[in-house]
């Protein structure tokens, strides 16, 4: 089994290499087939150790070699395919194997077409190692590269030059790419001093030796350990207040955002919360928090969805608000909740953005929702598609959304956390809503791109087809819940609900019943033309448009503050301060050298009066310090 | 094998002194075969070096001037061993990627010729000798610099030389006073390291002798606020000397915090680590905000070089051997990256002879090859995990989390601020449109430039995959002066913490 | 009785003279006239001290001293005569040329 293992987490690595050798060259179909025949050889071997671990329990570990050993450190290149892991191994490989098909077909006129599947496929291999990994550095690994491959693709179609936020909101790909990575970055430190803190006080990183010394810590020290990791975990999620570069990393291709910024990166937060649950179990106070936060973001994020115009930043709120769900679950210990809802999320959101990838080829890279409608003429599969992704999104019976988020609905009740779980609700009428007003505005009503000149087409058949299978798993992939939970709880812990028969049916009413009048709501007023302009002016749009001022209050809070103290740290402070100090000393030496030059005058009788007086002064000196006197 | 170190240091400056009678038009390739070999002979040393043995090898001792206790004593441990070889390769590679037409013979000999002070401070095991080369290594850079460098060449190279000399003395006046204590307690003087390293000195005399040793280190690494030669310096200087200064010569700065501070005054060393964590972390945080508002390429990535030298100095004063090993280690990794990225700003320089950023934009487009290169090198500058930045990093880092963990976060802050202006640097300089017309043409790198910068990368992933082969020896040294260090502690708070500089597990 | 302080005191007051002269002078050759009194002065002294000691070193020097101020004189008359010969003028601040 080691050797399906190796070969799962290394042929996107071999696809990727293959890639970059035609890095700069033009196009090669070959690059595209041969990454994604890799990508398939990874699932295949993802699914192998799936059924292995699902029908013999047997935990697959492989270590390569050390990595770093200094001091009582040693941190090997160790990876496992436990219960929890292959199911990420194949929740990623499957998305990913489908992206690469889809993506040969989305990127058939882009010069970058070699470049693209060698960053596509090291951004799986990294994803790879982030899931797999056995240890905290072997996921710090991961969590960095999938950060890079991230920043490689946002900036994917570098050459864009800058706009005005008024222009284009997320700058350009080059700028949102940079603000990724640095948003990223500021969340990894506190990952880092995590991992500094869990290594001085357990002496390892291996998982299994830090979580069997969790009981021993001091209950402060392991706080503080769940509060550095959800840092980190903040920032790869997205989570308020590190919210920000989500939405303007839609600058990528929009395969990237399907595979990346949706389906497997920006869920790595989460998976770490379900990875570290013997730390967060252990405090639960921590756990409240995370999924306040969680809920707060689910309904932050779904308000900015509402009214927004973008095709693309409309699902990347949504995905946010997603998260905020799952992060909901794995602060109130139902990890498996969570990690099934990441995965059944993974699915429907790739779809749903694949079909909006659809959607903007048909209208030339058109973003605006406003100038689409009545696609479903010419589009209909896609159309087909994308309403199925809806629907599971909004968490409608039988679709893969409702199983995982009623049942997260479910456990903020059960314990007792009504008001999380009034926000959620509240959520998931808004996801409802928002997902059909997309719905609405692209493929129903007025046929407003006419008006703009544009000749949209259905997509190829082969990408049709690579959406198919997430169209299969959106559908059906609720009803594994059961031996889900079964198979995962052999490592995660379960949830016992206290809560049961009447009272759950209730919630499950009441739930289906919020988001069906959302998608009535969206469908009865968007059939009837929309909201009038007026509402446009209204200082609630504006603030839900502009997404609550954020993005803007941090350029002015911390980057343009930051580059103006920058200026005076080098202008005023290094040259002026600390440099003139320097030059004022040597200065000083210099000048009093020229003013003692006069002494130099080359005139006898002028030295012999400077001897004298020498002279006179060592005859003072020993008068004064004569020891006989 | 007996003289092997000798003939390290020797070899590079006898073939320099040869290479005055060999034709101009051969120079070239007479400088690169001469500093093959002694590459070569560096990676020699490595293959018969002892990994496991924590103290000196290869040991050459010959007296000098045994009553003054001055001799020739050389010796190599884990802490110096990969700094020599980053020395020669360093200038192996600087060797290739040369592109000056002026003087060259005079240029290649100078090379070498710093190449023998480089590893001959990296060697010397007597104070004396460490000195003695520790100045010759300015002879050649001021000339470098004065004769080579840009339109303020003449004030920059003497600001270095002056600015750096004057801390040399005050360290001199530090090891006379020294070998007069050695004298005081043990009736013979000796300049031998390891007999200081054996010897106890009370708490007031550490601290004032620390102190001396301190600012000439300081100057050299530089600390803040002893670092404005260095922009004026690299500003200045050629290519290959801004690769060298700061991939070596910036290196026996902390060198010298290993190899003198932290053994010969453990007490004093424990008794300032505030002080100079907080002069790191200023370092740190102030060089990166200064770095990220430079307009000339060449000035980014001095200032980031101050920075980097920051969190060296950081993992230096953990005192742990995790904090000091990551250290030694980011003094080398920081030497292939620092001088990659010279070179890279080298080669748009020689091509295009500016280095302003308002210049260029969307080099990607016409340089694929040249972008993708700066790419690699700046993960590895910004400590991306699997390059050589990321190791070193982390476990300096680490370190001195042990000690305090605000220090760990406010050093740590580098890698944001890292990342801050290192991406402005590339988004400025490769992406977006191009607008520029005189960078339409540009060609991409040549040969000559891919083998040195290629040679460069494959050792940023190798020694980011696999650093082990490196760490282990460190490892077995800084245990070893540990040890000694903790033995030599006299005051209760030194004692402490080397005591407690450990991974402890916690009863509940 | 003139006793050893008498001829201190008048060496003492010899070199004064001398130093004055040397101090005031700018003629090349009244210089020397100076220098000559100061040495002079300084044998005085010795002789004395000598002679108060019991003790010839002193007197030996001062032979020595008489010694090398006639190859000074010798030597600095000669090259006197060239500077004159070249300049013209054997005044001090005619030799200024190494100046700081």
């Amino acid at each position: 089994m080691e050797k399906y293992l190796l070969i799962a987490l290394f042929s996107p690595l071999v696809g990727s290499l293959f890639a970059a050798l035609f890095g700069a060259k033009p196009k090669r179909l070959l690059t595209g087939i041969v990454t994604s025949a890799l990508l398939f050889v990874s699932l295949i071997s993802s699914l192998i150790l799936l059924v292995h671990i699902a029908s013999s329990d047997d935990i697959v570990r492989v270590k390569l070699f050390d990595w770093i050993t200094v001091g009582s450190l040693n941190i090997p290149f160790g990876f496992v395919a436990d219960q929890v892991s292959v199911i990420m191994m194949v929740t990623v490989t499957t998305v990913s194997a489908l992206v690469h098909v889809y993506s040969i077909g989305y990127m058939e006129h882009d010069k970058g077409f070699n470049r693209f599947f060698s960053y596509l496929s090291a951004f799986v291999f990294s994803m790879m190692v982030l899931v797999m990994s056995d240890n905290f550095a072997g996921l710090f690994i991961g969590w960095e590269g999938v950060g890079l491959c991230s920043w490689l693709l946002i900036g994917f179609w570098y050459h864009k030059k800058d706009e005005t936020r008024d222009i284009n909101p997320s700058i350009s790909p080059s700028w949102a790419a940079n603000e990724a990575f640095i948003m990223n970055r500021i969340a990894d430190l506190g990952m880092l001093l995590g991992l500094f803190l869990i290594y001085w006080h357990v002496g390892s990183l291996q998982y299994d030796v830090v979580f069997a010394h969790v009981d021993l810590l001091n209950i402060g020290l392991v706080t503080l350990i769940g509060i550095f990791l959800f840092i980190g975990a903040m920032g790869k999620s997205a989570q308020f207040p590190l919210h920000t570069w989500l939405a303007d990393a839609m600058e990528g291709p929009t395969p990237v955002s399907a595979l990346i910024h949706a389906a497997t990166m920006v869920t790595a937060g989460v998976y770490l919360v379900v990875r570290a649950f013997p730390i967060y179990s252990q405090i639960p106070d921590i756990g409240f928090f995370i999924a306040s936060l969680g809920a707060f973001v689910a309904v932050f994020a779904a308000s900015m969805a509402l009214v927004n115009t973008d095709l693309k930043r409309i699902i990347a709120y949504s995905t946010l608000s997603q998260l905020g769900y799952m992060f909901v679950a794995g602060g109130l210990g139902a990890y498996w909740i969570a990690l099934f809802h990441l995965m059944t999320h993974a699915f429907f959101k790739a779809l749903l953005f694949l079909g909006a990838g659809n959607v903007m080829h048909a209208m030339n890279d058109e973003l605006n929702i406003f100038k689409m409608g009545g696609l479903h003429k010419v589009m209909k599969y896609t159309a087909i598609l994308m309403i199925i992704a809806s629907l599971a999104l909004a968490g409608i019976y039988p679709f893969a959304g409702f199983f995982s988020k009623d049942k997260i609905l479910e456990v903020a009740f059960d314990s007792q956390h009504y008001i999380l779980w009034f926000m959620l609700w509240l959520g998931a009428g808004m996801t409802a809503f928002y997902s059909f007003r997309l719905i609405m505005l692209v493929f129903f009503g007025e046929e407003r791109y006419k008006k703009y000149g544009f000749h949209p087409h259905e997509a190829h058949w082969y990408m049709l087809l690579a959406m198919a299978p997430l169209a299969i798993l959106a559908i059906i992939a609720g009803f594994f819940e059961e031996s889900f939970e079964h198979f995962v709880t052999k490592i995660l812990p379960e949830y016992h609900f206290h809560v049961h028969g009447i009272v759950t049916v209730a919630l499950i009413g009441v739930t289906t019943l919020i988001a069906l009048s959302g998608i009535a709501f969206a469908i009865y007023k968007y059939s009837k033309g929309g909201f009038s302009e007026k509402w446009k002016e209204h200082p609630i749009y504006k603030l839900l448009y502009n997404q609550y001022y954020i993005p803007i209050i941090y350029e002015k809070v911390f980057t343009e503050p930051y580059k103006e103290l920058s200026k005076i740290a080098w202008k005023e402070l290094d040259l002026r301060v600390v440099d003139a100090t320097v030059d004022f000393i040597a200065n000083v030496v210099y000048k009093s050298g020229f003013a003692g030059r006069v002494v130099q005058s080359g005139n006898l009788s002028k030295m012999l009066r400077w001897m004298v007086i020498g002279l006179l002064v060592l005859i003072v000196l020993v008068i004064v310090y004569s020891p006989v006197r | 094998m007996d003289h092997i170190l000798s003939l390290l240091v020797f070899f590079p400056a006898l073939a320099g002194m040869l290479g005055f009678i060999v034709k101009k038009e051969n120079i070239k390739v007479y400088g690169i075969t001469v500093a093959t070999i002694e590459f070569v002979l560096s990676l020699i040393l490595w293959l018969v070096f002892d990994p496991s043995n924590g103290g000196f090898q290869f040991v050459e001792f010959i007296p000098l001037i045994p009553n003054y206790g001055i001799n020739y004593y050389l010796g190599v441990d884990g802490i110096s061993l990969f700094i020599i070889i980053l020395s020669t390769f360093i200038t192996l590679v600087g060797l290739i990627s040369l592109n000056i037409e002026k003087n060259l013979k005079n240029m290649i000999i100078s090379l070498l010729f710093l190449e023998m002070t480089m590893v001959g401070v990296f060697v010397a095991l007597d104070a004396v000798v460490f000195y003695i080369f520790w100045e010759l290594s300015l002879v050649p850079m001021l000339y470098i610099i004065g004769y080579w460098g840009g339109e303020l060449r003449v004030y920059a190279a003497i600001k270095f030389f002056l600015y750096t000399f004057f801390g040399s003395l005050i360290m001199l006046v530090g090891m006379l006073f020294l070998a007069y204590l050695y004298y005081l307690a043990t009736g013979t003087i000796s300049f031998a390291i390891p007999d200081w390293h054996r010897l106890i000195l009370p708490y007031d005399y550490q601290i004032w002798l620390f102190l001396a040793f301190f600012l000439g280190m300081a100057i050299k690494v530089p600390m803040f606020p002893f670092h404005t030669w260095l922009p004026y310096a690299h500003g200045q200087a050629p290519t290959i000397g801004s690769v060298i200064l700061a991939a070596v010569l910036l290196k026996m700065g902390t060198y010298g915090f290993v190899r003198f501070l932290l053994p010969i005054f453990p007490d004093a060393s424990v008794a300032l680590i505030a002080p100079i964590a907080f002069l790191s972390i200023v370092m740190v945080i102030y060089t990166a905000m200064v770095a990220y508002a430079q307009e000339d390429m060449k000035q980014v990535i001095a200032y980031s070089s101050i920075s980097h030298m920051g969190v060296i100095v950081l993992g230096t004063f953990a005192m742990n051997v995790e904090g000091i090993a990551g250290s030694i280690f980011l003094m080398i990794s920081h030497g292939i990256v620092s001088g990659a990225l010279f070179m890279l700003v080298g080669n748009i320089y020689d091509r295009r002879h500016t280095k302003l950023l308002s210049e260029f934009g969307g080099l990607a487009s016409v340089m694929p090859k040249y972008a993708t290169i700066f790419g690699i090198v700046l993960m590895a500058s910004v400590g991306l995990p699997l390059t050589i930045g990321f190791v070193g990093e982390f476990l300096s880092l680490m370190g001195i989390y042990k000690i305090s963990a605000a220090y760990a976060f406010l050093g740590g802050t580098g890698i944001i601020l890292g990342a801050a202006y290192m991406l402005r640097v590339y988004k400025l300089a490769f992406f977006g449109p191009l607008t520029n017309e005189k960078n339409k043409n540009l060609p991409d790198l040549n040969w000559k430039e891919l083998t040195s910068l290629v040679s460069l990368v494959a050792v940023i992933i190798w020694l980011g995959v696999n650093p082990n082969p490196v760490l282990k020896p460190i490892n077995a040294s800084v245990e070893s002066m540990l040890q000694l260090m903790e033995k030599k502690a006299i005051t209760k708070e030194a004692k402490d913490i080397f005591a407690h500089n450990k991974v402890e597990l916690e009863a509940k | 009785m003139i006793t050893l302080t008498h001829y201190l005191v008048l060496a003492a007051i010899l070199f004064s003279i001398a130093l004055v002269g040397i101090l005031r002078r700018k003629n090349l050759l009244m210089l020397f006239f100076a220098t000559e009194i100061a040495l002079n002065a300084v044998n005085i002294a010795f002789s004395a001290i000598s002679k108060y000691y019991g003790d010839l070193t002193g007197q030996l020097f001062a032979f020595f001293i008489v010694a090398i101020a006639a190859s000074e004189v010798a030597v600095g008359l000669g090259l006197l005569i060239i500077w004159y010969k070249r300049r013209g003028t054997i005044d001090l601040d005619s030799l200024q040329s190494m100046n700081g």
